[in-house]
């Protein structure tokens, strides 16, 4: 496989923002010592997995409703191709339903890829917490299919100390089912967060943010799209990022409306903060409404933290470090707050603050 | 309480104050009045430590009363440093309990006790009002090595402030300022000065912006928060109608960036029959 690695260029257009020059080297080279999982599960109650370099941990997971196999995932996504072979499934039944399923992708250097698979027919309820630790390339594909009314929650945090998580996921969310993602990059490593949603079914809700926070030389990005086939269909994006040091981020997001998707409601709202001016912020908001009774909000803002805000937190005693953090911490809120599950919303704030607490 | 002396400042390279020198005692109300732009909110900006607005000449001095002597000078690293910043005119002997207010930092500023409500209160997406205050709160009792309140005392508090300003308790939870109007503001500002508990309140345009009731509310807010014998307030007004209600201990008419006339209420009064142009002339 290593042979067959094949990196789109930045030349092109969806790729310009990218660095992708560590992964050959990444893919060559061997697995070491992974880390610990445990400590890395917030306590749902339910299913919980560990991923060792992309191999199932029996002794450390309890699978629940999770299935392990080899899956055939159709993609031509020049990175999510490359995740074949064995993976985890989620298939839930009409009106099913599971506890918080938890899964941590521990990485130990050299390259992982992992294909997944959640499929929830009529009515089923499902949330996925992925949390990705230690170094090295992580390589994911995951096609989510949802029927009529099924709900899915997915919260996905890196944390790698380094290297690269590469994350592709393709989902169809169908009639009156909703599908709401969140993604919080507060490692060290660098990303591409690379999402593919169409809303196919009436009344479809689909909801695709979270907050990137770069320091250092790192580099993290979204490419998403987010396509309404359907009418009465709603969706938001809501995405921040941090960047500081020379860093960059990079935030590309784009809404499709097809020709019959009328009444659709779509939001997009991309912020980015510069903590230095040294850093880089790239936003790439874009419609392509083909409908003509729609609703579709967009802003695109990158800014510095408010000196009369800084200010004001002063005059009230708030020391200037206290009150930068406190800043890029609200700054950052709306994005994590979609989080449903409160555990979860908690431990991803307590991820935030802890890279804001490390940077500021 | 408050000395200023001869106090020169500017903005981006232009003078706005010329020479200030005023005097204000514990337990005294000061309303400084005059015509749009001759200094008044400046004189605000300066006296909290805004960024941007230089003083190139004169000084400010301060004496906390009793938070400086509650402060135990090894009670924690930000009270030492504070204590020590308070000492900046032991060279010239007599000064004793006085601070040099121009050389501290805003939120050291506010640990000694200086509040400033703002003219525009500033709108903060993300941290609820609560947040906001216990933060402040608890940020200035720890440079001044008091304990710090728990979440509970803290609410309990908040809502006492809240109910005396007729401020909905829903608004506590809200994002700090944001979607509130601008009397809504105005009175967050004086449940904010209720809970901080400030010696010296400089208030910016506090009545601006406010209906009769809303205006009934602040002024007694002011009176109830801030009229006490260790206590003084710097008010900053255009309009008589707030001094009727919290009946200030001096008038001052400040033009041209310099304080031009002084008086007792009555002269606030015949500013208002006579405006400006005719009694700072």
């Amino acid at each position: 496989m290593v042979e067959l690695l094949e990196l789109p260029s930045r030349r092109e257009e969806a790729w310009r923002w990218s660095r992708l020059d560590a992964l050959p080297e990444l893919a060559r080279a061997r697995h070491g010592q992974a880390g610990n999982a445990a400590q890395h599960f917030i306590g749902l109650g339910g299913p919980r997995l560990v991923f060792v370099d992309g191999v199932l941990d029996e002794d450390a997971s309890e699978l629940g409703r999770v299935s392990i196999g080899a899956l055939e995932l159709a993609t031509d996504h020049p990175l999510g191709r490359q995740a074949t072979g064995a993976g985890w499934a989620l298939t839930l039944d009409r009106d099913q339903a599971t506890d918080g399923i938890e899964i941590v992708h521990v990485a130990s250097g050299g390259a992982n890829h992992l294909p997944a698979r959640i499929t929830l027919a009529e009515d089923a309820v499902a949330s996925v917490v992925e949390t990705y630790v230690g170094e090295g390339w992580a390589n994911r594909l995951t096609q989510i299919e949802l029927a009529r009314s099924a709900r899915l929650m997915r919260s996905v945090r890196m944390l790698q100390g380094s290297g690269f998580v590469s994350i592709r996921d393709e989902a169809t969310v169908g009639e009156g089912a909703s599908l709401v993602s969140v993604f919080l990059g507060a490692g060290g490593m660098d990303c591409r967060i690379d999402d593919a949603i169409t809303c196919n079914g009436a009344a479809a809700y689909a909801e695709l943010g979270g907050a990137l926070l770069t320091d250092g030389n790192q580099r993290q990005e979204c490419a998403v799209s987010l396509r309404h086939d359907a009418v009465n269909g709603q969706s938001r994006q809501i995405w921040r990022a941090v960047a500081k040091d020379v860093s960059t981020a990079s935030l590309a997001a784009r809404v499709e409306v097809a020709r019959g998707a009328q009444k659709t409601d779509g939001e997009q709202s991309l912020r980015g903060l510069l903590l230095d001016r040294t850093a880089t912020i790239n936003l790439k908001p874009e419609l392509e409404i083909f409908a003509d009774d729609v609703k579709c909000a967009h802003g695109a803002t990158v800014g510095e933290l408010d000196a009369r805000a800084l200010f004001y937190l002063a005059s009230r005693g708030i020391a200037p470090a206290r009150a930068r953090g406190l800043l890029t911490r609200a700054f950052v809120a709306d994005a994590i707050d979609r989080i449903g599950d409160e555990a979860t919303r908690d431990a991803f704030s307590v991820d935030a603050d802890a890279w804001l607490e490390k940077t500021l | 309480m408050l000395k200023i002396d001869n106090l020169h400042a500017e903005i981006d390279g232009k003078e706005i104050l010329k020479g200030l020198n005023l005097e204000v005692n514990a337990g005294e109300v000061h309303a400084i009045m005059g015509p749009n732009g001759a200094g008044k909110s400046t004189l605000g900006y300066v006296l909290g430590g805004r960024p941007g607005y230089e003083v190139t000449g004169g000084s400010v001095m301060f004496h906390p009363a009793r938070h400086a002597g509650l402060v135990p000078a090894s009670a924690s690293p930000q009270a030492e440093a504070l204590a020590d910043k308070q000492t900046p005119a032991q060279g010239r002997g007599d000064d004793h309990g006085w601070v040099d207010l121009l050389e501290l930092e805003p939120h050291e500023r506010a640990a000694l006790g200086l509040f400033l409500g703002f003219q525009y209160p500033v709108e903060i997406p993300g941290i609820s009002n609560v947040q906001f205050l216990r933060e402040a709160l608890n940020s200035q009792r720890k440079a001044r090595g008091e304990a710090l309140l728990s979440g509970g005392e803290f609410l309990k508090l908040a809502r006492a402030q809240a109910d005396g300003l007729g401020m909905d308790q829903e608004m506590l939870k809200r994002p700090v300022n944001v979607g509130f109007s601008g009397g809504e503001k105005k009175r967050n500002e004086m449940v904010q000065m209720g809970i901080i508990a400030p010696r010296f309140a400089i208030l910016d345009e506090t009545d601006s912006g406010l209906d009769i009731d809303a205006l009934k509310a602040v002024g007694e807010g002011i009176n109830r928060i801030m009229r006490a014998p260790d206590k003084a307030v710097l008010l900053i007004t255009h309009y008589e109608r707030l001094l009727e209600i919290v009946a200030p201990d001096f008038v001052h008419v400040l033009a041209g960036g310099r304080i031009v006339r002084s008086g007792g209420i009555e002269l606030a009064r015949q500013l208002e029959a006579e405006g400006y142009a005719q009694v700072a002339a």
